[in-house]
């Protein structure tokens, strides 16, 4: 009888660390934190640290655009938050946009950024009331970033130093 | 149920799938050299051919008896416990080589190539099975020592020039092929424990769960190398112990 115990204790038992092993190389988690930070969210007791997003927004605010991102990749560790998410994708396409030419490297992390955004936004659709934003959807940013990506024969318009960032 | 009986079953059920299965986790885990992330390898292909061969390996060297950790005559629950001791074991087995093998590049495809060489020509010896986890330990030691010593400190970007000069010549004779990811080197400590701990399991598993060892040497057949002996024959199993052909270890052990 207590043999059978032992067995279904072990059983059980290799079942949940074989489990917890295979998330670990699925959800590829970068450092000890971020492994608490995924495990709640794989829980549904994620929550993202509002002091240090508003930090970063401040951040943002003063155009310090990867300092702030330092700060909400504090503050949403396991990249779960759809709100933060847009907020670093905006801050790639501010601090890539340029008026000449755009940097390419930071639109592309930008646009990965909002796929992000849109992926996580409940029920597909997120709207960010930010009155400093001209830009509130991850939809329109990603159309924004991958506009700005593309090459066409309106990069060569000399009216084009004349557009304004959004 | 006595002591020793519960002990064997917290070892088999318990134990020795811990032992495997933290070893599964940190076989495949490195920290990069730039930002000390983590990073998480699975087990590429070759590594899972490389833990099946070590499998048969641990069948013909007797180090596993597969008949009698699986068999139609245990509960389901007791085959249930021991196939996942067994798949714990398969999974450390990849994840081990997996530790020692480089990353990418030429050493990688030579590596695997002399892990493979090796496993093959050791399925067609005489093994007994501690005999085998000496073996094992050597190759897995020696592998750790060319990844995570020699290439480490070869590729180390603060390397003297001596190191440097070497890699050159190295890369410049295998036409940058030798490219190698570095790692910092909390990644060799973690292979080192890895590594350990595997052994470890290996030798913590008895061939036959439950103690049934002593009565599998007198019930089961003779090996191939001791055909002379009709199974059935009187003494066959004592004359295979005496002539080393037989694993002497796993009358007294288990």
């Amino acid at each position: 009888m207590r043999h059978r115990l032992i067995q279904s204790v072990g059983v059980a038992w290799t079942c949940l660390f074989a489990a917890f092993v295979v998330w670990l190389y699925a959800a590829e988690p970068r450092s000890v934190g971020e492994v608490a930070a995924r495990a709640s969210a794989a829980a549904g007791t994620y929550e993202v640290d509002r002091a240090r997003f508003e930090a970063g927004r401040a951040l943002f605010l003063r155009e310090q655009y990867a300092a702030a991102r330092d700060e909400w990749a504090r503050a949403d560790p396991a990249s779960r938050d759809a709100r933060t998410q847009f907020y670093i994708a905006y801050s790639f396409y501010r601090q890539g946009w340029g008026r000449v030419y755009n940097d390419d490297a930071l639109f592309r992390q930008g646009l990965e950024a909002a796929a992000r955004a849109a992926e996580l936004a409940p029920r597909g659709a997120l709207a960010v009331e930010d009155p400093e934003l001209k830009i509130h959807t991850p939809a329109e940013l990603k159309a924004e970033l991958q506009q700005g990506l593309e090459r066409t024969t309106d990069d060569f318009n000399p009216l084009k130093v004349f557009r304004e960032r959004k | 149920m006595n002591n020793r009986e519960r002990n064997r079953a917290l070892v088999e059920s318990v134990l020795l799938p811990t032992i495997f299965l933290t070893v599964a986790l940190l076989g495949g885990l490195r920290v990069s050299a730039e930002a000390g992330a983590l990073v998480f390898v699975p087990p590429p292909l070759v590594t899972l051919i490389l833990a099946a061969m070590l499998l048969a390996l641990f069948a013909r060297g007797g180090a596993v008896v597969v008949g009698r950790w699986l068999s139609a005559e245990h509960a389901v629950l007791t085959n249930v416990s021991h196939a996942l001791t067994l798949g714990a074991l398969f999974f450390a087995s990849a994840q081990s080589f997996n530790s020692v093998l480089p990353e990418r590049g030429l050493l990688r495809w030579v590596f695997s190539f002399f892990f493979l060489w090796t496993l093959w020509q050791n399925q067609f010896a005489a093994f007994d099975a501690r005999r085998l986890l000496r073996g094992l330990a050597a190759l897995f030691g020696t592998a750790f020592v060319l990844k995570h010593m020699l290439l480490a400190s070869l590729y180390e970007p603060e390397g003297g020039w001596l190191k440097r000069l070497a890699g050159v010549v190295l890369e410049g004779a295998t036409l940058g092929t030798l490219d190698a990811r570095v790692f910092a080197p909390a990644t060799g400590y973690v292979s080192f424990f890895a590594l350990a701990l595997y052994v470890l399991g290996l030798a913590l598993l008895p061939p036959a769960p439950g103690g049934e060892t002593a009565e599998l040497i007198e019930a089961e057949p003779a090996p191939a190398d001791d055909k002379l002996l009709a199974p059935g024959e009187p003494g066959s199993g004592a004359r295979a112990v005496a002539s080393g052909s037989r694993r002497p270890d796993s009358i007294t052990e288990g």
